[in-house]
């Protein structure tokens, strides 16, 4: 398989591109999609390549925007892409997600299904502040009838956005803006990827770290450095999609190593966090010889300057003190 | 040629009277039986009074017109001329239902015969402006019905929905029945300003917004009627506010009078004013129709009724084991792996080899 090196955003751009060469029933919609920076770089050049009509600008109106895109796939051919610049923005359709786009499968019985795929961007750094840059991967993936992708590299974001615009789920991807620039090799040709597979991107024996989205880049390193400094190897699972989850990869490893971390980029209550532990809990019976711990933000929202920001976020010494506690048990 | 034409029309009347007598003797028999059998067990909120806009677009719509629905969503079912078992079977939750008992009354759908509707305000009003959209992008003629209450104007997508359709001209009729009761708050308790058709006619510089009497059947039809051969020709989208009343509660069969919302004597002048017995007074002195005639239709039709209503009740339960998997496409908890997409030139497969490294 030829592979080129892209970074993430043009990763997206490709899955994109491709898919609406693949089927003319793909549209792009959301603010600003058909300007030459595009979304971050994720929608440049397509109105050029498939005109307004399959790329459009919206008004801003995300709660319109966000149930039109039913109707409009109900013909059960069209597959819908929405773009919202920020998760936060993308709140006002929570009506159109939660009481309409999650259960319109379930209270059709089993007549229509729709291919709606909504990208949500997190912000993060540079002030984005408590309104730019919030993450709610796990609101939605506590949602029955739509899947969560939460990708941390180009490889993933290319798969699985493909994934979901040909799938017949509603699905919701959240993309970590921090990622965009991050380079990866990754397939030329179209591909799809599975949801519910977590990746076992490090192999070890000593500790596993479990994590989500952009976090997986910061266990991955420290992993790394803990092999060369220490010769103590440190399993990263990342987890990929939070709905469906793959409790069986994470579940083997907790069993192998017994010492686990979770890091989880939201707020730590009723958080994914807590259901990654709840899933690992119950597949132990002699708790006494088993460790988990998690880190994420602490339960407030995001502060603007810079200094009370490096605060907020978890930063890799903040996980490696966890580490040390853990691995000293 | 005068005479002819006087006759074709008095036709359509009767035709309109046939199709409104029917809904009201369909709701009024469903009613009867709500409460004291128990059988339908949810929220079912009928549309007694409100009969004239889907008698009118139950003779203009055609299979691929598409009709979105609020919660009071049997006269909009009946207007798609859709097997009237299957919304019944619905009511009472059982499998020959249009979704075996999963939506009910207020959320129920008929895909195959483009009809859906939902219990949130306004929520299907945004649904149905993106099939007028798929519409126009794929040059299809025909049109949607967006069929909603005053209140739901209440809500800010309903405005959204307002703007972006005359922002690019889709292929859709708002129809607001505005029966001015939000289940018992009145509309000038919570609007302000102008009426609804008036504030929404200003989203156009071309008159494209109106209001009538949504009592008068005839009226009504007659309205819809230009305003859906005007949309196929490109025209879109339109605006009508029909002022009418209903008379029963605000869901089950009761009359809300102790709730005190409203007065008798304001329930007696709409009971006046109802739309079917306007139109039957008419037809009767123009010797169109006699009481026998009456009698007659209206033994049949409560014969049907009544099928519907005892082949449900007949009608069993789907059972299911793992609700789960109702939530989602049938696809994904199959064991295989996903579905190639076989495209010229594209090898698109499944993927699932580890990545590693960054």
């Amino acid at each position: 398989m030829k592979k080129h090196l892209i970074s993430y955003s043009r990763a997206i751009n490709e899955a994109l591109d491709q898919s609406m060469k693949i089927d003319r029933n793909v549209y792009v919609i959301g603010q600003l999609v058909d300007y030459k920076p595009g979304v971050f770089g994720t929608t440049s050049d397509l109105v050029k390549k498939y005109g307004e009509k399959r790329v459009q600008d919206f008004p801003v109106a995300e709660s319109l925007m966000t149930s039109m895109s039913i109707g409009m796939c109900l013909n059960q051919i069209n597959k819908i892409v929405l773009v919202h610049h920020r998760i936060d923005f993308m709140l006002y359709s929570m009506d159109a997600i939660v009481n309409w786009i999650s259960l319109w499968k379930f209270k059709s019985y089993k007549d229509t299904s729709l291919s709606i795929t909504i990208r949500a961007i997190v912000g993060k750094g540079w002030g984005q502040g408590p309104q730019h840059s919030k993450s709610f991967h796990s609101w939605f993936a506590n949602l029955p009838g739509i899947r969560v992708a939460i990708p941390s590299c180009p490889y993933d974001a290319k798969g699985f956005l493909i994934e979901s615009i040909f799938s017949k789920i509603p699905t919701i991807i959240i993309e970590h803006r921090s990622l965009f620039e991050d380079k990866q090799l990754v397939p030329i040709n179209p591909y799809r990827l599975e949801f519910g597979k977590a990746n076992v991107v490090r192999k070890g024996n000593d500790l596993c770290i479990i994590s989500i989205g952009y976090l997986t880049k910061f266990a991955i390193n420290i992993s790394d450095y803990y092999k060369k400094n220490f010769n103590i190897t440190l399993e990263v699972i990342d987890v990929r999609t939070l709905s469906p989850i793959d409790k069986k990869t994470l579940i083997k490893s907790f069993l192998k190593i017994k010492k686990v971390i979770v890091l989880d980029p939201s707020w730590k209550s009723y958080g994914a966090s807590a259901e990654i532990v709840a899933i690992l809990q119950k597949s132990i019976k002699n708790k006494k010889k088993y460790f988990i711990e998690r880190i994420s933000y602490p339960d407030s929202h995001t502060p603007m300057s810079p200094k009370l920001e490096s605060k907020f976020y978890i930063s890799e010494k903040k996980i490696i003190k966890k580490i040390q506690e853990l691995l000293n048990k | 040629m005068k005479k002819e034409k006087f006759l074709s029309q008095l036709r359509t009347l009767f035709r309109l009277y046939k199709a409104a007598f029917y809904l009201r003797l369909f709701e009024e028999q469903l009613s009867k039986e709500y409460h004291p059998a128990n059988q339908m067990q949810c929220p079912v909120h009928f549309c007694i009074g409100q009969e004239a806009v889907p008698s009118a677009l139950k003779l203009l719509l055609k299979k691929k017109d598409y009709v979105f629905s609020h919660h009071r969503s049997h006269g909009y079912f009946y207007s798609k001329s859709l097997p009237l078992q299957k919304l019944v079977s619905e009511l009472y939750g059982k499998k020959g239902g249009a979704n075996s008992g999963f939506a009910g009354s207020q959320d129920i759908s008929y895909p195959k015969g483009n009809f859906f509707s939902g219990a949130i305000l306004s929520g299907a009003i945004g649904v149905a402006v993106g099939k007028a959209l798929d519409m126009k992008l794929n040059s299809k003629n025909n049109v949607v019905i967006a069929g909603f209450g005053e209140s739901a104007c209440d809500v800010g997508l309903f405005w959204e929905a307002i703007n972006f359709s005359n922002l690019r001209k889709l292929p859709i009729l708002f129809i607001c029945e505005n029966n001015n009761y939000s289940v018992f708050s009145p509309q000038n308790k919570r609007q302000s300003g102008y009426d609804i058709f008036q504030k929404v006619q200003k989203f156009s510089l071309r008159s494209n917004s109106f209001q009538i009497d949504g009592n008068k059947i005839n009226l009504v039809y007659k309205k819809i009627k230009k305003l859906i051969k005007l949309i196929k020709k490109k025209k879109g989208p339109f605006f009508l506010e029909t002022i009418t009343y209903r008379i029963s509660s605000h869901y089950g069969p009761n009359s809300d009078l102790d709730v005190g919302y409203r007065s008798e004597s304001e329930l007696n002048k709409w009971i006046k004013k109802c739309p079917i017995k306007n139109l039957e007074n008419f037809l009767i002195n123009k010797k169109y129709l006699s009481h026998e005639k009456i009698a007659n239709i209206q033994n049949k039709y409560s014969r049907e009724i009544k099928s519907f209503i005892d082949n449900a009740k007949k009608d069993k339960f789907l059972l299911v084991k793992n609700l789960e998997k109702f939530n989602y496409d049938f696809d994904i908890f199959k064991k295989k792996k996903i579905k190639k997409i076989t495209i010229p030139n594209y090898n698109l497969s499944v993927n699932k080899d580890k990545i590693v490294g960054y």
